[in-house]
């Protein structure tokens, strides 16, 4: 064990983990900023610090846990994910938002951790279902895998993590290696959903399903069921529509047009866009940004942290910290290319795609491109159940890139 | 695809990082474009956002008399304000603000929610608090969270004078004056403006410009403190006024018009300058300044006194018989004859079937033109209006200053009416009025009608020999720092021509008037003083006659030139020249 433990420790693999640090210190100093000039009761800064050094005590742990265990346990911990995704939906019946379990003061997110439990069952389905991605109901167990955290997420209600899962089931199935046919298959219902807003563009849409069916190779009753699919949920989206929440609506309908309407929900971002020009090239330096001192900023310390940095550091500063983000969801694809074994190049994939989702959504939401979805910026942002989340990730895929290349 | 290193791996790898560029290019480029290419345009709405203008009101004008007294300053008015979001967890402070100001915790919270303009802006809850309020406020601040004050110049008539009608009052601006002085930016709603009187007059120099001062604000709108990005503008305190107003003359001329109806104009003939201006009834301008409310407001309106009326500038009178010497004047110009003219007054004229009365009814006998004058013979002008047309008597009575507006500082003056036969022909029809009507007129009845100013100004232009002096209430304005900003000297004009002889004349029987042995104003004789006259008396088709008595002094010491009406006086004679009389004395003894 010990011998295991130091062996491991020889071979580590810095650049994650540095380039972790560094986006980590980014949002420290964000939040530090942010509690220069008003002593706040909750001290976001030292529990900030506190998440990100339990954080790294956990990379280590995600680091150093063997793989085959890693690989044994990945059901028995999906179905625990489930079961503490079931908890405050349990607890808090009846309440508006049921995200957390409270400790205290502090809450847990289940949802955040179950981000990497599902990430590991599929990557281990897909290890143990080499061969077999040929038929597309093969498709059908992973997908359950992943719609039922889906669905258990948007009851709570939790769109944006919701949209993580889907995309993150997505990326896997695709990096996989299924065939073309099949992914456009999954992928229709949405784009039905999408396209039915507008009967034209429903029209032409399933058009071009009625012409991919025909030439694909499928069975004839599969090629009837996939089109009764498309057809009956493009029919009852307006239903759907009306069950989302007015506020879930809004903030899919603000990304339309964040200035019509400055007070409601496109007020958010109107306030995110003026700090990032306000910021300018240079910024306005530590703790000198009106409208983050001032508190224009709303959700400052979690999911807008990034305007923090952009009305403060400027133009240079969030580059930085998008090139970091860059080099870091590279190197991850790279070695996710370089994998051995296709259990760790999923996970490594995977953590890639969920960083990217949560960057590109995040940073496209506040700067005006993508709706307002409460997606967090990783490692940046506060809130300590998803900065744990993504450590582990991140020691899980350092330990997947170095045992891939050990075994060698 | 994990091991083979073959063509289509490298080429499904290269999408991907394509793919991921792609993305992260976008991302950049559109932080590119909000950061440097919109930096300019949100730079500015960042500093609309979190920096409040609020301006600081520019002290009024202060006015004062011409001997640098203050008629008119500003003092502070408080204002009590809550501010909704902190006394909604602190009912405490509300309910001890309900036993200071003595008012129902209900009725404050009425006016809460009446001025809320959102959870965090003061809402005003009380105005114009006595200072001993605000020294409880105060006191009890401690428990008092959530209600402050704030402090507005109102204006403050600190003189004993009353000045009511000439120095008007300032109120709260109202939509049509926003509009009207929507040039000038510096108005805004709730502002204090010029309303009457001199106040409204010289409101341009009086009101000053307002300054602002740049507060930080967050983004619930809590004022956080002064701004750092931009200096406050200091407001700019509106001139100071130096009247022409004399204390003395003008608490003496309010004081014998005491409770009586009427007014009583004294100006310096050689300067135009109004030395004492005294309409009655009057009113507290206290009262009406700033905030009335609109019970007082009836009750002054509906008052049959009328004192909102102001009578030396507003009231329309039939100038009665103090108008005669403009007469007088025409005949001596165009008679040859005028002096040696005699007619015999038997107490009354026929004119057809009609007799036209002297006020003597026993008559005059046999008089001349000075003698006319003296006693204020009616039928001697009379038979004289016959010799004149009455064109003629209308271009000399213009040429006085009569029927027009005398251009007096203060704003809504009448003009009254001069009839002349366009207007005599418009009213009564062409041919349908006759010797009659004229024979009225020269004695200033009927359709003749003076404002008690005017009539002041006529008899300063026969002290004048027919120089006009424009009659003014403003000597200077001065700015806060003590200089002269305008100095109101009117140009001197000469109106009437009409020989030295002529004028002399004039002078010499209007002296007569009171100091003759028949005079109609002996009672306004002075002790070594020549005093000169001319009584009136306007006929009241409503009442008692209005009395008139309009004269002037030839001293160098005492340029005087003045009219007094009384409303339902009586005759001039019996009551508006002892009156006058009386003033002249108070005028001499002082200067003993």
């Amino acid at each position: 064990m010990r011998k295991y433990v130091i062996g491991r420790l020889k071979e580590f693999e810095m650049s994650t983990l540095v380039l972790v640090l560094f986006l980590s210190a980014s949002g420290l100093l964000a939040i530090y900023s942010i509690e220069v000039h008003h002593t706040s009761s909750s001290n976001y800064l030292l529990r900030q610090s506190v998440w990100v050094t339990l954080g790294l005590g956990l990379f280590f742990v995600g680091y150093l846990a063997p793989r085959k265990v890693i690989h044994n346990l990945s059901y028995i911990a999906y179905a625990a994910g489930i079961l503490l995704l079931l908890i405050p939906i349990g607890i808090n019946r009846g309440a508006g938002v049921n995200r957390w379990i409270s400790f205290g003061s502090y809450g847990v997110q289940p949802s955040e951790f179950m981000k990497i439990l599902l990430l590991i069952a599929l990557a281990r389905y897909f290890a143990d279902h080499k061969r077999s991605l040929s038929a597309i109901r093969e498709l059908m167990t992973p997908f359950a895998m992943t719609m039922v955290p889906t669905a258990l997420v948007l009851m709570q209600p939790d769109l944006g993590t919701a949209l993580v899962y889907f995309g993150t089931f997505i990326v896997v199935i695709f990096w996989a290696g299924i065939r073309p046919l099949y992914f456009f298959l999954l992928l229709a219902p949405v784009i039905s959903m999408l396209a039915a807003f507008q009967t034209l563009s429903f029209f032409l849409w399933m058009g071009l399903i009625i012409v991919i069916l025909y030439f694909g190779n499928l069975p004839f009753w599969t090629k009837i069921f996939n089109f009764s699919i498309n057809v009956g949920l493009g029919g009852i989206t307006n239903l759907l529509w009306a069950l989302l929440k007015p506020y879930q609506q809004q903030r899919i309908l603000s990304l339309i047009d964040s200035e019509s309407d400055p007070l409601g929900a496109g007020y958010q971002v109107s306030q995110s866009l003026t700090a990032f020009g306000a910021g300018g090239p240079f910024g306005k330096g530590l703790g000198e940004g009106t409208q983050t001192q001032l508190k224009f900023l709303p959700e400052q310390h979690t999911d807008f942290i990034m305007t923090v940095i952009g009305e403060e550091f400027g133009f240079i500063g969030v580059m930085i910290v998008i090139t970091l983000f860059y080099l870091l969801i590279a190197r991850l694809v790279n070695q996710a290319y370089s994998s051995k074994y296709r259990f760790d190049s999923v996970i490594l994939i995977g953590f890639a795609s969920v960083l990217l989702f949560h960057v590109f959504v995040n940073l496209g939401m506040i700067a005006g491109i993508m709706p307002v979805t409460g997606i967090p910026l990783p490692y940046i942002s506060y809130g300590g159940s998803f900065m744990v989340t993504t450590m582990i990730f991140a020691g899980l895929s350092t330990n997947m890139a170095t045992s891939g290349r050990a075994a060698r | 695809m994990l091991q083979g290193k073959n063509i289509v791996e490298v080429w499904r790898s290269l999408l991907v990082h394509g793919l991921l560029a792609f993305i992260f290019l976008i991302l950049m480029g559109r932080y590119y474009y909000l950061m440097i290419v919109l930096h300019e345009k949100y730079s500015e709405k960042a500093t609309a956002n979190h920096i409040r203008a609020v301006p600081v009101l520019a002290s009024r004008g202060i006015i004062y008399d011409t001997e640098y007294n203050i008629l008119v300053d500003n003092a502070p008015s408080y204002t009590i304000l809550v501010i909704p979001i902190e006394v909604k967890n602190k009912p405490e402070s509300l309910e001890r603000l309900s036993k200071i100001m003595e008012v129902s915790v209900e009725e404050i919270n009425r006016r809460i929610q009446k001025n809320r303009r959102g959870s965090f802006a003061p809402a005003k809850v009380f105005s114009r608090v006595p200072f001993e309020k605000i020294s409880h406020l105060q006191e009890h601040r401690l428990e008092l969270i959530g209600v402050t004050y704030s402090i507005e110049p109102i204006r403050k008539y600190v003189s004993d004078l009353d000045l009511t009608h000439s120095l008007g009052y300032t109120r709260e601006i109202n939509r049509d004056d926003l509009d009207r002085y929507s040039s000038d930016l510096d108005y805004q709603p709730g502002d204090q403006v010029g309303w009457k009187g001199i106040e409204k007059f010289y409101e341009a120099e009086l009101h000053g410009q307002r300054g602002f001062r740049y507060l930080e604000v967050n983004a619930f709108g809590q004022e956080i403190g002064e701004s750092d990005d931009r200096a406050p503008i200091n407001p700019k305190p509106g001139h100071d006024l130096l009247l022409t107003i004399d204390p003395f003359l003008q608490s003496i001329a309010e004081k014998a018009l005491a409770d009586s109806s009427g007014a009583l104009v004294i100006l310096n003939h050689q300067t135009g300058e109004i030395l004492a201006y005294a309409s009655r009834p009057g009113y507290d301008l206290e009262k009406l300044s700033g905030r009335i409310s609109s019970k007082d407001w009836n009750a002054l309106r509906e008052d049959p006194r009328k004192p909102l009326y102001d009578r030396g500038i507003q009231g329309l009178y039939p100038a009665g018989s103090t108008l005669k010497p403009l007469a007088a004047l025409y005949s001596l110009e165009n008679h040859s004859n005028a002096k040696e003219r005699r007619y015999i007054c038997r107490g009354g004229y026929r004119l057809g079937n009609r007799t036209f009365g002297c006020w003597k009814k026993s008559g005059h006998g046999k008089v001349n033109l000075h003698e006319a004058i003296e006693q204020s013979c009616n039928v001697f002008f009379y038979n004289l209006i016959q010799d004149i047309g009455l064109e003629d008597w209308a271009h000399m009575a213009r040429s006085f200053g009569l029927g027009q507006l005398s251009g007096i500082d203060i704003p809504g003056e009448n003009k009254g009416l001069v009839p002349d036969t366009r207007y005599m022909n418009r009213k009564y029809g062409v041919n349908n009025w006759t010797r009659g009507n004229l024979l009225n007129i020269v004695v200033g009845q009927g359709d003749v009608l003076a404002t008690p100013l005017q009539l002041a100004q006529f008899a300063g232009m026969i002290a004048t020999k027919g120089v006009l002096q424009r009659p003014h209430f403003v000597n200077r304005v001065i700015s806060k720092s003590g200089v002269i900003v305008e100095e109101i000297n009117p140009k001197s004009e000469t109106k009437v021509n009409a020989s030295n002889a002529s004028w002399n004349f004039i002078q010499e029987a209007m002296w007569a008037v009171v100091n003759g042995p028949h005079g109609t104003a002996k009672s306004a004789r002075q002790k070594d003083w020549e005093i000169y006259g001319k009584t009136g008396t306007a006929q009241n088709p409503h009442g008692e006659d209005h009395a008139w008595f309009i004269g002037f002094s030839l001293d160098e010491r005492y340029p005087y030139s003045w009219a007094l009406l009384l409303e339902n006086g009586g005759g001039g004679g019996g009551k508006a020249a002892p009156l006058v009389g009386k003033v002249l004395r108070q005028i001499a003894r002082k200067d003993l």
